[in-house]
């Protein structure tokens, strides 16, 4: 909210500068976002009176006699609204525009201008340029402009919070103020003169709907003559950033950024039998014209202010086109009433109209406000627009306007707040925020009145008390008593623990967003999987490529990979620890599973080509390696098994198993896909759940005793048939190995020359080990068993 | 026979002492000392002697021979030594070449400060807990004292799911589900992932908090204001100073906003601050008794605080990151400025 600082004062006293009020109401919970002057330096500018026009001699200019107080000044000038007795802004020689033109004595086509007359654009306070702005006719001659329209003031740019809508009005900003400084609040002193016809025999209101409009108030003042507003009311609407329109309408907004309370102006004469419905629409309701032109749709929930025919207004939030205040009226239907905050939030969001009043009507404000801002608004239609106020107010009043009355025990509060503040200053604060205090006996009573309607419980007393006493005065302490050491959950210390390996790995860690397009799973070819092909799409997402959440990470790693090889990112080891989304049925009926993954993705070379290095392209042997370390952090069994996923080369994957269950893929992406992400190479890429996987608990560490005897390394080659998985023979050979077989490494795998087409050499080399000296011919013996194993079982023969 | 001895030995010495190589002096060895060598004869020509005298030549003979073994010995090792020497030089490298680095990986930045945040609330006692974060209506506004049509649901833009069904919004739901569990005292921080409706240079519609939660009897509003001190302080320096604004958020009564000296200019205002010398990281207050009672403690028995902090934005200060964008679109470039 824009608050004048000068307007404040017409409230209380300030003992402060804008800066120092500004960190004043910031430190009370009102932070002032920004102070700004009000308009930009115009030294040098000022009123001027136009008293004579002639037509340029050679040009189709005007010659202008301006009075600018001290002298009248010869001035060219083109505005087509020029005219003798306006009062216009007039830069005298030497004055400096915003705009950076320095004003001169110049000759315009043989005549001498001295000093220019300025539009609004011109002077850097408006967008017009049309022509010279025209200045309230009460405005002084020869006054500095910048004065004349209040253009020093400093405007403060204060946030309010949602549970202070009586800070939406400058009566209660500057009810803070007071009660901070310690002075009076001066409310405006209002007397209105009423006629001798009454309200009810001009018209009558039926709230048919009081659950949305708790109150209703009216009232009807006649012969008013529209004009521009004076020029003080102009100054406070300008400063509060709302643009005059006419007297009536001025008023209106003037009172509700007084008060906080929001008025309608009605022509009364336009209203269909000149009398008041407040109730929803009909079915051949539903369209209507708002005062800004813009025909909109309602819905039957819509709270609407109609006459005896029709909708005329959306109630609280904007009129309608059609009773709106003209040059024509004469007779004004001022309402002022309160609306229910959800039933105005619902239709604004709804209708997308942001106003000033729905603004405060959403938040709820106090049903007592509306006669005071009836009273007010009737009291200054009389005195600025000749207004003849008609005698009485229709209030159709269901709210419930109890005061609230709260306990509060004064040793609460310095319990809760950690302080020691003495009970007169409790009761201070209190009462300079407009809150009785009974403490004749404990707990005290407190009575709120009912513009605070945030104040419910005695915790919303105890923040008052804090505020005004100054949260910076409140000491700092630690927490009394520990409760036992920090830590994580195993859980999450697992989490980091692997991040840590593959970090020591080469891998960089990413975060990718947890929604994804729901096209992803098409372009990673893994929609046919019922697993993945269920995702919970969100009711309101911001684009289609947030739309659902994800059932897989692997579509965002494809995603992340394709960003940074567009960008010239030839080399990618990558992972990410996130959640995905798994729903047992849609819609959801409970919450779904979120299980932890880690996603794995390797592109390019392992290292960079360096003079003493060659370059190495990643294989799926390498991601493979990074499972096998994931996995070596939990004790369970697994199986590899050949797997079926179309995002994958078919002969270039695998699944990982813990009993029938998969709890990891990984494989090389199918050249589909890869084209789907238009990334050039071949590509690798594991999704491990490792959620489950952290149900398992660490492989448990046991000391064994260092061997005592040597160990005896063998080694042995084979040729078998190419079909034949290494995994097999391995497992044949560690069998006839028994015991003593401590290790066995794969050194080479060899196709091609002295190799017979079909068939593939093999190189194991074992170690053995027992707790004495192995004999040479007993490890040639078990050498030897190994092989016939492998030769039954296999038709391995020797190399 | 002397002088032959003598002749055999000013010969041996000099062409020892003259070779330049091991194969010469090896050469030389078998030369002088080897089974068929020149001091090897002298002792076969002992017969032509006359005997008196023969023990006195053999004993010069042998003196010969030990002294020819020791000027050999001098010599190879002088030779060995000479020749390691000039092998060394010649195998000087460019130490100006590159190593062969292994490659360094990364943590995400976010991960570096919430592993920072997590330490310095594990070093005050509290467990690092987690929730949902998809979540219903119940936890993320109503036991919040956020009920339906609640302004506070405005400072929000949700995304929803279906029925009650929504993307938390906060991480302050957390605190219910632990405070549902668990009995007082509770010192918990839970961080992990929220969403809003919100995308533009500093709002992403995924973004991640921290909140922080402690409940016990006899807990006060100066040691909400200690404890961040403390964060703070651990966080940003020793010599950061807080400020408590106060402010509503639903779930809190007293309600504060914690600045902290801008960690750019020290205070002393820059563009980062707009010249205020302050910058906002956290909100923070007392824990509502509505919430109390929600989840069934006894609000004259206990009190608590909590307090929520958004990592991005703390990422954003410290690193001077200036577009959120970047978290999340992990460019290798900007992931490896990380390292």
């Amino acid at each position: 909210m824009k608050v004048s600082y000068r307007w404040l004062q017409e409230y209380t006293a300030i003992p402060w500068s804008p800066e120092e009020l500004a960190d004043k109401l910031t430190m009370v919970g009102l932070e002032v976002e920004s102070i700004s002057r009000l308009g930009p330096d115009l030294a040098g500018v000022r009123v001027g009176r136009v008293e004579k026009v002639e037509p340029h001699p050679n040009a189709d200019l005007s010659v202008c006699q301006i009075n600018v107080g001290d002298q009248v000044l010869n001035i060219v000038c083109g505005a087509p609204n020029v005219r003798v007795g306006i009062k216009v802004p007039v830069a005298l020689e030497g004055a400096v525009l915003p705009n950076g033109m320095e004003i001169k004595a110049v000759e315009l086509r043989g005549v001498m201008s001295y000093g220019m007359a300025c539009s609004e654009k011109e002077l850097g306070i408006g967008d017009d340029d049309s022509g010279l702005l025209e200045l309230p006719d009460d405005v002084e001659i020869g006054m500095e402009l910048t004065e004349a329209l209040g253009l020093d003031d400093q405007i403060l740019d204060v946030s309010i919070y949602a549970n202070r809508p009586d800070c939406m009005s400058m009566l209660g900003i500057a009810r803070e103020i007071a009660a901070l400084a310690g002075e009076k609040l001066h409310y405006p002193q209002i007397t209105v003169k009423e006629s001798d016809l009454k309200i009810e025999d001009l018209t009558s209101v039926a709230v048919e709907d009081p659950d949305k409009c708790p109150r209703y108030s009216v009232r009807i003042i006649r012969n008013v003559t529209l004009q521009p507003s004076p020029l003080w009311m102009q100054q406070r609407l300008l400063a509060a950033g709302m643009r005059p329109i006419n007297n009536i309408v001025d008023i209106t907004n003037f009172v509700m950024l007084e008060t906080g309370q929001p008025l309608h102006a009605f022509d009364y004469d336009r209203l269909s039998e000149n009398r008041i419905v407040v109730r929803t629409p009909k079915s051949n309701e539903i369209k209507f014209v708002t005062l800004d032109g813009v025909e909109r749709e309602l819905d039957r929930e819509m709270l609407m202010i109609c006459d005896a025919e029709a909708p005329v207004c959306v109630g609280g939030v904007m009129g309608g086109q059609n009773s709106e205040v003209t040059e024509d009226t004469k007779t004004i239907l001022l309402e002022s009433a309160n609306f229910a905050a959800a039933s105005i939030r619902r239709t604004a969001r709804s209708l997308a109209i942001s106003s000033e009043a729905a603004a405060r009507f959403e938040k709820g404000i106090d049903p007592n406000a509306t006669i005071f801002a009836l009273n007010r608004a009737a009291q200054l239609m009389a005195e600025l627009a000749g207004g003849e106020v008609v005698q009485g107010i229709i209030d159709v009043n269901n709210a419930d306007i109890s005061e609230r009355v709260l306990h509060l025990r004064p040793q609460q509060v310095n319990r809760l707040l950690g302080t020691d503040i003495d009970e007169q200053s409790m009761v201070d604060i209190l009462n300079r925020l407009e809150l009785k205090v009974d403490h004749s006996s404990k707990p005290w009573k407190v009575t709120v009145p009912s513009f605070r309607r945030d104040l419910e419980l005695e915790c919303d007393l105890i923040e008052e008390i804090g505020r005004f006493w100054g949260y910076e005065k409140i000491p700092t302490t630690l927490p009394k008593g520990m409760s036992g050491a920090g830590g994580e959950t195993r859980e999450l210390a697992v989490v980091d623990q692997i991040k840590e390996q593959l970090l020591g790995a080469g891998l960089s860690e990413i975060m990718t967003f947890s929604f994804v397009n729901p096209k992803s799973l098409t372009q990673s070819k893994l929609d046919p999987l019922p697993i993945f092909a269920q995702p919970i799409a969100l009711a309101n997402p911001i684009t289609e490529d947030h739309a659902v959440m994800r059932t897989t990470l692997m579509p965002s790693m494809l995603e992340c990979a394709a960003y940074n090889i567009s960008r010239q990112q030839h080399n990618l080891s990558l992972f990410e620890v996130s959640a995905v989304y798994l729903a047992d049925e849609l819609p959801l009926t409970k919450l779904p599973s979120e299980q932890r993954r880690l996603a794995v993705l390797l592109y390019g070379n392992r290292n960079k080509a360096q003079w003493n290095w060659q370059t190495e392209q990643y294989d799926f042997y390498d991601l493979k390696g990074l499972v096998e370390l994931v996995l070596d952090n939990f004790a369970a069994d697994y199986q590899w098994e050949r797997s079926e996923l179309p995002i994958f080369h078919p002969g270039r994957q695998v699944q990982v198993l813990i009993g029938e269950k998969p709890i990891a893929y990984l494989g090389e992406v199918h050249p589909d896909v890869q084209k789907n992400y238009r990334i050039p190479e071949r590509i690798y890429l594991a999704e491990i759940n490792l959620a489950e996987l952290l149900k398992y608990e660490r492989p448990v560490t046991k000391f064994q005793s260092l061997p005592r005897y040597p160990a005896v390394d063998r080694d042995l080659a084979v040729i078998v048939s190419e079909e034949v998985p290494v995994g097999a023979l391995v497992e044949e050979l560690k069998q006839a190995g028994g015991s003593l077989l401590q290790t066995i490494d794969i050194f080479d795998v060899y196709q091609g020359k002295q190799v017979e087409p079909g068939k593939k050499s093999i190189a194991f080399s074992f170690v053995f080990q027992a707790d004495r000296t192995l004999t040479d011919e007993e490890v040639n013996d078990l050498l030897k068993r190994m092989y016939e194993a492998v030769q039954q079982k296999f038709g391995a023969v020797l190399r | 026979m002397d002088t032959r001895i003598q002749s055999v030995k000013s010969k041996a010495v000099q062409e020892f002492n003259q070779s330049e190589s091991l194969e010469e002096l090896q050469q030389l060895r078998v030369k002088y000392l080897g089974k068929k060598g020149e001091v090897t004869q002298l002792l076969r020509t002992m017969g032509q002697i006359p005997a008196e005298e023969r023990p006195k030549v053999g004993q010069m003979v042998n003196q010969l021979k030990n002294e020819l073994a020791v000027i050999y010995e001098e010599k190879y090792a002088e030779l060995e030594s000479k020749i390691q020497q000039s092998r060394l030089a010649a195998e000087a490298i460019d130490i100006t070449l590159p190593g062969r680095k292994p490659k360094a990986g990364s943590l995400h930045p976010l991960t570096l400060v919430l592993n920072e945040i997590k330490q310095i609330f594990i070093s005050m006692g509290y467990q690092v807990v987690e929730g949902p974060e998809i979540e219903t209506d119940y936890y993320n506004f109503e036991a919040l004292n956020i009920p339906k049509d609640h302004p506070a649901r405005d400072m929000q833009d949700t995304f929803y799911i279906s029925g009650d069904y929504l993307l938390r919004s906060q991480t302050s739901p957390v605190q219910i589900r632990v405070m549902e569990k668990q009995e007082p005292p509770v010192r918990i921080i839970a961080p992990g992932k929220v969403y809003r409706s919100d995308a533009d240079v500093t709002h992403s519609p995924m973004f991640h908090q921290v909140e922080g939660l402690l409940i016990d009897e006899g807990i006060t509003f100066a040691d909400l204001k200690g404890t961040l001190q403390v964060f703070a302080r651990a966080m940003f320096g020793p010599d950061t100073k807080t400020r408590f604004r106060p402010s509503y958020f639903p779930f809190t009564e007293p309600s504060a906003e914690v600045d902290v000296s801008c960690i750019m200019c020290r205070g002393e205002g820059c563009r980062v601050c707009s010249d205020t010398g302050w910058l906002e990281i956290l909100g923070s207050g007392m824990v509502d008794p509505r919430v109390l009672e929600h989840v069934g403690y006894d609000p004259d028995k206990y009190t608590g605080f909590a307090f929520g902090m958004g990592i991005e934005r703390i990422a954003m200060l410290k690193y001077g990151i200036n577009d959120i964008r970047l978290f999340f679109n992990n460019d290798q470039r900007f992931l490896d400025q990380f390292k």
